[in-house]
């Protein structure tokens, strides 16, 4: 039994770690573009299909890195193209409906493009091994997966601490107003931060597509709960999403090894508990960082 | 008896203190008018005698009962009731629907999924009435939006004016208006206290509006009191002439 | 701004009085016949009844959703939980409890209508863009329930094995074929927009719009907003039950689906379609969504794509929706 827990926990928090990397992305286009991005689920999934595309010419590790850029490619055109017209209107259902509509034509897209049928992404043979036969669990690759959001996550905070859009990003999550005053070019930085939230959702769809292969919903799964994770985390914190994501993932691995049935719905019910008990979320209104 | 009794209240956010050691008192049928330059502190005192933050020192009283932590929306039922400085009215509505609502939140009727045609004439009636307290019987069917900023404080007025305030507070009521509508709305205030007997209190940055019609006028000057009297008393005053003209010049 | 309607009227607000209400009275008695004669007319430009009823199931679905979304400025992204709520009541009851159609479709806009109200005060507890995630959360934790509840609700694959029955009433028995079926929803219809509209032009809808256009001056005048939240998204959750149920009435089937959040955006695009200021809005939404989905997916396999590009196009060009166009068009 406790080898299964443990096995099932494991499972959680790598799921929790995709749900965390997802929530990253959203949260920070929220922040800043105010846009609850219903199209980063396909986003996500067409950033895997590129790397899918592109591994035999570049390898896993090209293709970790260029693809989640071309998706981000692809977002700015949206961003520019579409997204942008909609922040001068004060009601947020435009956006939504507008990424919603998007998620379908990308989906259709890729669809059309690359087939209805799941595909697997082929991963490095090294990391598919598991690292130990007691903790059988213990893949290379899941392991891989915790290094890279980690570090992900990390690079993240870093570029919004110290490099210089960084820190206009975080200015403008507080006060988009009073920066642009200060004449700083508000469309070019949200633009920015709208690829960098495409390249989060990215990086997490080509390495979910390395361990449960590639379909063109596969956005649709992780959407939800990163919205969960930010509504748990408390919105406007990254660190909050963040863990958010994590404890979800943790909790819901939890529960599969007592009651699988309920693996979904317990993070909903986290949910609810959060908004009666604390409705602002773990960390929620304490600026972007504490 | 006094309506309104502020005893040494103060008010700090962090380390800044906004306000220390006020003390006043209103009496019912006054209008009384606060004055001082930029960042006296009169805001901020607005914001702690209609609830926005509780002082951080010292008692609010409100017809002899504390009022010190008691929240907007009960102190609105207990008869306070504010304008605020950017005006808040229903803009996409016609003026006849501003008044409408808040007819029907003072009857305290808004719960009702239907109306007999017997409260909806009531309803009617006292908008009517209001309209015509304040002068705008002709733009009933007018988008609030659209009026002139004059206007649409008027509007703001009428829509308080149905909750029949005990004490009305006014925040820079004549605020970016020009000549005209400043006298009209000088004229409605004038008004209001004098046929209606309702007590107010109003900032006002605008000397002469309130050297005209306020019966005593309390001067604050960076977060404190600096002096209180009637309108010759306060003009003939040298520190307020110090601190206004210091600023003025 | 002049499309910006504060009321339910569709007419200009400036020019009220008798020839407002009469064009009124005029324009819905048009629509109601046009209704009536559905069964008639429909067949003969190549339509079906069954289509018809669908459109008004979404339409009064949409219409439910409009009462919070457009009248009270709450953007529910989660409708689809309590339509497909009002869909599974009916499917269990009609399965397993009463032959009565009428009793499974009390039952079934009661069950959502419930959850509806009960959600409804923990909801409010967020404004503006989280309200709609959490709304959407919500409705897909039912989704889940659905999915996983395998020996009740038949999982994925759905609730089979019930189906509508006659209706007895003194001196007629309905057998609630399509035409049957038709003229029942569309009394259904009939009685919810009616009593949406007289909530509407009462002090509890003056209330919502007024929350919708400035909560904090309604604050200040003593009013607890988010109780007129909770209670807007509660009525307008029992009347999307009562259009699952209708659903599920239609299809005799109901499926995980219907709880899912894509149904819950179609919904939202129905309104914003049709236009999310003018009562009718949704009705219109469906007419053109429903009869443009069935026609495309009938002749290209990327039938998707045409129906994002219909979310994008309209939010883009025509945010106050055909009928707030068609407003704009004819007051300037």
């Amino acid at each position: 039994m406790g080898l299964v827990l443990l096995f099932n926990a494991f499972n959680g928090l790598i799921q929790g770690a995709f749900y965390a990397l997802m929530a990253l992305g959203l949260a920070l286009i929220l922040g800043l573009n105010n846009t609850i991005n219903f199209a980063q689920g396909a986003f996500m999934a067409l950033a895997a299909y590129f790397a899918f595309t592109i591994v035999p010419y570049v390898g896993f590790w090209g293709a970790l890195i260029i693809a989640p850029l071309l998706a981000g490619a692809i977002g700015l055109v949206v961003e520019v193209a579409l997204v942008r017209r909609l922040y001068s209107r004060k009601d947020p259902i435009y956006s939504l409906l507008l990424t919603f509509g998007l998620a379908f034509i990308i989906q259709d897209l890729i669809r059309t493009i690359w087939g209805a049928q799941g595909v697997p992404l082929a991963i490095p043979g090294f990391l598919d091994h598991p690292l130990s036969n007691t903790y059988f669990f213990l893949t290379g690759y899941r392991l891989f997966v915790v290094a890279v959001a980690l570090i992900g996550t990390a690079a993240l905070f870093a570029v919004l601490r110290f490099t210089r859009i960084g820190i206009r990003i975080r200015a403008g999550n507080s006060d988009l107003e009073t920066i642009s005053a200060l004449g700083v070019n508000i469309y070019l930085l949200r633009s920015a931060n709208f690829v960098i939230g495409i390249i989060f959702a990215g990086v997490a769809g080509i390495l979910a597509a390395g361990q449960l292969g590639l379909n063109p919903n596969m956005g649709d799964t992780l959407i939800m709960p990163a919205f969960v994770a930010i509504v748990v985390g408390g919105v406007g914190s990254l660190v909050g999403s963040l863990l958010g994501g994590l404890i979800i993932g943790l909790a819901s691995g939890i529960t599969t090894a007592f009651f699988p049935a309920a693996s979904e719905v317990v993070i909903y019910v986290i949910m609810g508990i959060m908004l009666v008990v604390r409705p602002r979320g773990l960390m929620g209104q304490e600026g972007l960082f504490e | 008896m006094s309506l309104l009794v502020l005893e040494n209240v103060g008010r700090r956010f962090g380390a800044l203190q906004a306000l220390s050691g006020i003390s006043l008192s209103v009496e019912p049928g006054e209008l009384r008018a606060v004055i001082g330059p930029n960042g006296a502190g009169k805001t901020t005192l607005f914001n702690l005698i209609s609830g926005f933050f509780p002082p951080t020192d010292g008692t609010i009283i409100f017809e002899n009962k504390p009022i010190t932590a008691v929240n907007p929306t009960a102190l609105v039922r207990r008869g306070i009731i504010r304008t605020f400085q950017i005006t808040e009215i229903f803009l996409a509505l016609t003026v006849q629907e501003n008044l409408r609502i808040a007819v029907e939140t003072a009857m305290g009727i808004n719960l009702r999924p239907w109306i007999s045609a017997a409260t909806r004439a009531a309803v009617t009636r006292r908008v009517e009435d209001l309209a015509d307290t304040v002068r705008m019987s002709a733009k009933m069917h007018r988008i609030a939006g659209e009026l002139a900023h004059g206007d649409q404080r008027v509007v703001e007025i009428g829509i308080v004016l149905a909750k029949s305030p005990k004490l009305l507070l006014l925040d820079e009521p004549t605020a970016g208006m020009g000549d005209e509508e400043t006298n009209h709305m000088t004229d409605l205030i004038r008004r209001l206290n004098k046929d209606q007997g309702i007590t107010m209190l109003f900032v006002e940055h605008d000397m002469a509006i309130v050297f005209g019609i306020a019966d005593r006028i309390t001067v604050l000057d960076n977060g404190r009191m600096l002096a209180e009297g009637n309108a010759a008393e306060i003009a003939g005053n040298p520190r307020v002439q110090t601190a206004y003209l210091g600023q003025a010049a | 701004m002049s499309t910006d309607l504060s009321s339910p009227r569709t007419a200009s607000t400036k020019s009220p009085g008798k020839f407002t209400m009469s064009r009124r009275g005029l324009g819905n008695l048009i629509l109601a016949a046009v209704l009536l004669a559905v069964p008639f007319w429909l067949p003969l430009v190549g339509g079906y009844t069954d289509l018809a009823s669908r459109v008004l199931i979404y339409a009064l679905a949409a219409m439910g959703l409009n009462l919070l979304l457009g009248y009270t400025g709450g953007l529910s992204f989660g409708h689809a939980a309590y339509f497909g709520l009002g869909a599974y009541g009916v499917g269990l009851m009609l399965k397993y409890e009463t032959h009565s159609t009428l009793l499974a479709l009390l039952a079934g806009t009661l069950l959502g209508g419930l959850a509806a109200a009960l959600l409804g005060p923990i909801v409010v507890r967020r404004r503006g863009i989280y309200f709609s995630m959490i709304t959407i959360a919500i409705g897909q934790m039912f989704y889940f329930i659905a999915v996983r509840w395998n020996s009740l609700t038949g999982g994925e694959d759905g609730l089979t094995g019930f189906s509508r029955q006659p209706i007895h009433l003194p001196g007629v028995t309905l057998a609630m074929g399509s035409v049957d079926f038709y003229y029942f929803v569309l009394l259904c219809f009939g009685i919810c927009a009616t009593l949406l509209w007289i909530i509407l032009n009462a002090p509890l809808g003056h209330t919502f719009v007024a929350i919708r256009e400035n909560h904090k001056r309604l604050t200040f005048l003593g009013i607890k907003t988010r109780r007129y939240i909770a209670i807007s998204f509660a009525i307008s959750g029992i009347v999307a039950a009562m259009a699952g149920g209708l659903d599920a009435l239609l299809d005799n089937f109901t499926s995980p689906n219907l709880l899912n959040y894509t149904l819950s955006g179609d919904f939202l695009i129905i309104a914003v379609l049709g236009g999310m200021r003018n009562f009718y809005g949704p009705l219109v939404g469906a007419v053109v969504f429903i009869m443009m989905r069935d026609y495309v997916s009938s002749i290209t396999d990327n039938w998707m794509s045409v129906i994002g590009l219909v979310f994008v196009v309209s939010v883009i060009f025509f945010p106050m929706g055909i009928l707030g166009f068609f407003n704009r068009k004819s007051s300037s």
